[in-house]
């Protein structure tokens, strides 16, 4: 399927993966999806992060060959798809709701990308057990859908999408019908079973939390553009623009001359007034008094006002962060130069 | 059942009273009031019969104006009975299960002579009293126990002159023979008529029908199938004749004039060998009005006047033999009893149909289904 | 204090006696509905095993006489096409209303709801001026010069099934509508995500999951079909004689009275039994809308 030499002669990578280029998707007058380019690595778990209403699912829909394409191209591995339609393309998917046959078992829904392809028998029960296995569902293989639980359903709905060893598996919100505990706990098992896989995984979803624990790389998408492209960890720590900084976890903004600057709350250092008295101000040392405090268990989360009456969350290790401070208590705060990232200014 | 039967003749009675003006509105409303659900199935029409007043179950269409004009009048000028309608139809299953159910509510139903050789058997019919009918006034052999003739229809055809313009049918024989006049026939579906077309075109002589020979009968029927439709009502067959459907058409003969007027002649009746049948007023046993007011009823239409105005309103021929001569000119082509028709019609025996209608209609529906 | 355990109790009370009051608020009705339904039923049962004298004679007729057979062969053969022909038809039009825009699918909602107001006589008769012999299409047809001889639409039994087809078609579209409304577009979405073609996913899954609707459709039609009496008996030329007609002749004109109850009976019987196997395959309560399974 992949030609090596004619990549490797144009001076491309062994082989590609999915390339979108200028993808626009329009309905009406609305845009919902704006000449995004993208390129998305073969066996990279991305996900597609952002507000309802930001596109991602658009996108997803247009990879997937469900939603018609206004400009742009696809193109997998060198070979534009635009025009091929979502049942030729191949890929996987695990819907919203998970979208499983509810007249057919277990084994039957995962058996159906197989069959459809009149692959052989014989085939199709090996894999289909090898599938069960995978998902741990092979005590289950003759129940119907409506008899497992919301989890099951899931893992149902993922075995059957990689079934047929799709070259791109796409998850739109896979995880929005479970409870939370239940959530941590399948985020784990889908990470392993990506490991496993090795598929490309294109996740689309608004939980932070999903996108930072599981992907490779993450795309912040806001009104149908891309806002910021990178690895969890660049993400949170660098974030480029005020959007990126407030959706991927929490931030407080400074206004300083030369620009907006975003500085993470458990990135300032805060104690009592009283112990730091007589010491001399450093640059960004500063008293302020604390406003309000919040217990979420593993940390103390801190809201204190400057003196120019600029409030700042400040989050403290509520095991290790020493005696909590009342409301009311005069603190000092301070921080290292290189916790505040410079911004630049937002899409419009 | 017996108390039923106190509270229906309580309430005729007080229907009687009402009408008489001997009892208060009022007064009426609290009897029926107190005969309750039991009496509701007595309708207001019982009532009305038993208020000295004659209910004729009839067809409807224009049957209720003509025999209004045509025997109601002079009925309630010289008895001073008022003439009421049913137009739903008297089948004979309609007429058994009126009095079997003992809910009488028609006196005099306008019906085939066959019906009241059937009926009367089984007891569902009051007797003719021939002290007030007269046997003379109809033809011989249909004035029977349990009903009389009083006007005729027939069964004959009506063929397109287009079609056969030169050498045109003349016969049921024609009417059979679609190698010779090739085209689609339409027949009576409820097989009287039919049958004894069939047997005359079969070669039976016309005063030799009955007993009809049914296997025959069917044979000649079923020789045609292809080429035939069947209706189940008068305007049926109208319509089928007058939209072209068929080349050759059997039809009630007091509808052959329209059909000639309405298709601008194109569509021409044959009276030869058409089969005379007996209507007939039959009295369902227990009628509200009781005997002695539908004899009288029945005897008004006897007379020449209002059988003549009958053939004049609906096409129906008269029974009574002082009318015939009185047939206007135009008419009598159309009549049954004309000078000029009279000798050349077959004549229906109600008997045979009385004892085999079950048999021949369903013979008749087997055959061609 | 003490008093708190009396109302649970109270309550306890109230729910075991409610029913049984409620019950009875309705037994007036029950027993109205019962009479007045089972006592004709009852009759007609009577009638079909004593008339013209007691025993089975009526029934055994139907093995002796050829032509209740081809009468209820007729009928049979009707119906099952009348139903085939108006559940197909149905599918396609409850699939494009599915399909079409909201607004659109008012439309053809509305079409579809006035075409129940038509009096049976007035649809038949129409549909002689339409196909008849010297119908606006066959006289269309001869005068374009595509036919010499008009073609035969009507007076037999392909007259029948258009007239019975016609009558019935709102009647299956309306509960496979209900039906395909209910299904999830995702999982069709899913399907043709999994690589099958778009006839693949119609036979492997949009029509099993409207099969509760389809047999719906069917049953309805059927059953419907089987009382059919005016369409059949103008439309057919006489030729196309079904139970309901032979049965209302055997009460008006022959008198055969046993004869016409023991096929009205035979007719029940074949509808409850049908309905009796259909529930061996499928939950009723799913078909007729009730809740699923």
């Amino acid at each position: 399927m992949t030609q090596p030499s004619a990549q490797t002669h144009q001076g491309s990578a062994p082989y590609e993966g999915l390339r979108l280029n200028g993808l626009t998707k329009r309905f009406g007058r609305f845009t919902a999806v704006d000449g995004v380019d993208l390129h998305i690595r073969r066996g990279e778990f991305l996900t597609l992060l952002g507000p309802s209403g930001s596109g991602k699912t658009t996108l997803l829909m247009m990879i997937a060959g469900f939603q018609d394409i206004s400009a742009g191209d696809i193109a997998l591995d060198g070979h534009s798809i635009t025009t091929v339609p979502a049942e030729k393309r191949n890929f996987g998917m695990v819907f919203q709701g998970y979208a499983l046959f509810p007249h057919m078992s277990v084994r039957d829904n995962i058996a159906y990308p197989l069959s459809v392809r009149k692959r052989p028998h014989a085939e199709i029960t090996a894999r289909v057990d090898e599938m069960l296995e995978l998902v741990q569902l092979t005590k289950f293989d003759t129940r119907l859908p409506g008899q497992l639980s919301g989890g099951q359903q899931q893992r149902v709905a993922l075995a059957r999408a990689l079934c047929f060893a799709p070259p791109v598996l796409l998850l739109d919100e896979p995880l929005g019908a479970l409870d939370k505990k239940l959530r941590i706990e399948v985020q784990a098992q889908l990470k392993a079973i990506h490991q496993r896989v090795g598929t490309t995984f294109i996740y689309v979803t608004h939980d932070q939390e999903e996108a930072l624990s599981m992907s490779d790389r993450v795309v912040i998408m806001q009104n149908g553009r891309i806002e910021q492209l990178g690895t969890p960890q660049e993400l949170y720590q660098r974030p480029a623009t005020q959007f990126a900084a407030s959706f991927l976890g929490k931030s407080n903004f400074l206004h300083c001359s030369d620009g907006l600057y975003a500085l993470r709350p458990e990135k300032i250092d805060i104690c009592p007034a009283t112990q730091t008295a007589g010491a001399p101000l450093g640059p960004h040392r500063t008293t302020a008094v604390v406003h309000s405090v919040t217990y979420f268990g593993s940390i103390l989360s801190y809201t204190v006002a400057l003196p120019d009456g600029t409030t700042l969350q400040v989050d403290v290790d509520a095991w290790r962060g020493g005696p909590t401070l009342d409301r009311g208590a005069q603190v000092t705060l301070d921080w290292p130069d290189e916790a505040a990232v410079k911004l630049a200014p937002d899409t419009p | 059942m017996q108390d039923k039967q106190f509270m229906r003749e309580t309430l005729i009675e007080g229907a009687k009273a009402y009408k008489a003006g001997r009892m208060q509105r009022r007064t009426f409303i609290a009897l029926l009031g107190m005969a309750g659900f039991g009496a509701a199935t007595l309708s207001p029409r019982a009532a009305d019969a038993a208020a000295d007043r004659i209910v004729l179950w009839n067809w409807g269409g224009q049957s209720e104006e003509c025999h209004g004009n045509a025997i109601g009048k002079p009925f309630t000028a010289a008895t001073g009975i008022p003439l009421a309608f049913d137009t739903s139809g008297p089948l004979q299953g309609k007429i058994k299960e009126m009095v079997d159910s003992g809910n009488v509510t028609a006196d005099v139903c306008d019906g085939d002579l066959f019906d009241a050789v059937a009926l009367g058997q089984t007891g569902h019919l009051e007797a003719i009293d021939y002290d007030v009918v007269d046997r003379a006034k109809t033809l011989p052999g249909y004035a029977l126990d349990f009903g009389v003739s009083v006007i005729l229809y027939g069964y004959a055809f009506v063929y397109d002159t287009k079609a056969y313009g030169d050498n045109p049918p003349n016969s049921w024989a024609d009417f059979f023979d679609t190698a010779k006049f090739p085209g689609k026939r339409s027949l009576y579906k409820w097989a009287n008529g039919s049958l004894e077309a069939a047997l005359m075109a079969d070669g039976v002589a016309k005063d030799a029908l009955y007993p009809l020979d049914l296997p025959r009968a069917l044979a000649k029927i079923k020789s045609i199938k292809d080429d035939s439709i069947y209706w189940g009502s008068g305007s049926e067959a109208h319509s089928m004749v007058v939209n072209g459907e068929v080349s050759m058409g059997m039809v009630w003969q007091n509808r052959g004039r329209n059909i000639e007027q309405d298709t601008d002649g194109r569509y021409k009746l044959v009276m030869n060998e058409a089969l005379a049948m007996p209507g007939a007023y039959i009295v369902p046993r227990g009628n509200p009005g009781g005997r002695e007011a539908v004899m009288k009823f029945i005897a008004a239409a006897q007379s020449v006047p209002a059988q003549l105005e009958l053939f004049d309103c609906l096409g129906m021929t008269p029974s009574n033999p002082e009318a015939f001569a009185q047939l206007p000119t135009d008419g009598q082509p159309y009549a049954i009893t004309s000078a000029e028709n009279i000798n050349r019609v077959a004549y229906n025996d109600p008997h045979w149909w009385g004892n085999n209608t079950d048999e021949a209609v369903n013979g008749f529906l087997d055959a061609i289904s | 204090m003490a008093h708190t355990p009396a109302i649970p109790l109270q309550a306890r009370n109230m729910w075991r006696y409610l029913p049984r009051g409620g019950w009875l608020l309705v037994a007036p009705l029950m027993v109205l509905v019962l009479g007045l339904f089972l006592g004709p039923l009852t009759n007609i049962m009577v009638i079909s095993v004593t008339d013209p004298k007691p025993g089975l004679g009526n029934y055994a007729a139907l093995f002796q006489s050829d032509a209740l057979g081809g009468i209820l062969w007729t009928t049979l053969r009707v119906c099952v096409l009348t139903t085939a022909i108006s559940v197909t038809l149905g599918y396609c039009i409850a699939h494009a209303m599915i399909h079409a825009l909201a607004r659109e699918r008012n439309w053809m909602l509305s079409l579809l709801l006035v075409s129940f107001w038509i009096s049976v006589l007035v649809r038949t008769f129409s549909w002689l001026m339409l196909l008849g012999r010297n119908g606006l299409v066959n006289n269309g047809l001869e005068a374009i010069g595509l036919i010499t001889q008009p073609i035969e639409f009507m007076r037999n039994e392909l007259g029948v099934l258009i007239g019975m087809v016609h009558y019935m078609v709102p009647y299956a579209v309306l509960p496979l509508l209900a039906s395909m409304q209910t299904i999830d577009a995702r999982v069709l979405a899913a399907s043709r995500n999994l690589g099958a073609s778009p006839a693949q996913t119609f036979w492997r899954v949009y029509l099993p999951l409207t099969r509760p609707g389809l047999v719906a459709a069917a049953l309805l039609v059927f059953i419907l079909s089987l009382g059919f009496y005016v369409t059949p008996a103008i439309l057919g030329g006489g030729k196309v004689l079904m139970v309901a007609e032979y049965i209302s002749v055997q009460i008006l004109v022959t008198l055969r009275w046993g004869t016409a109850a023991m096929l009205a009976v035979l007719m029940l019987g074949g509808v409850l039994g049908l309905l009796f196997v259909m529930s061996r395959f499928m939950k009723l309560s799913t078909v007729f809308g009730g809740t699923k399974p």
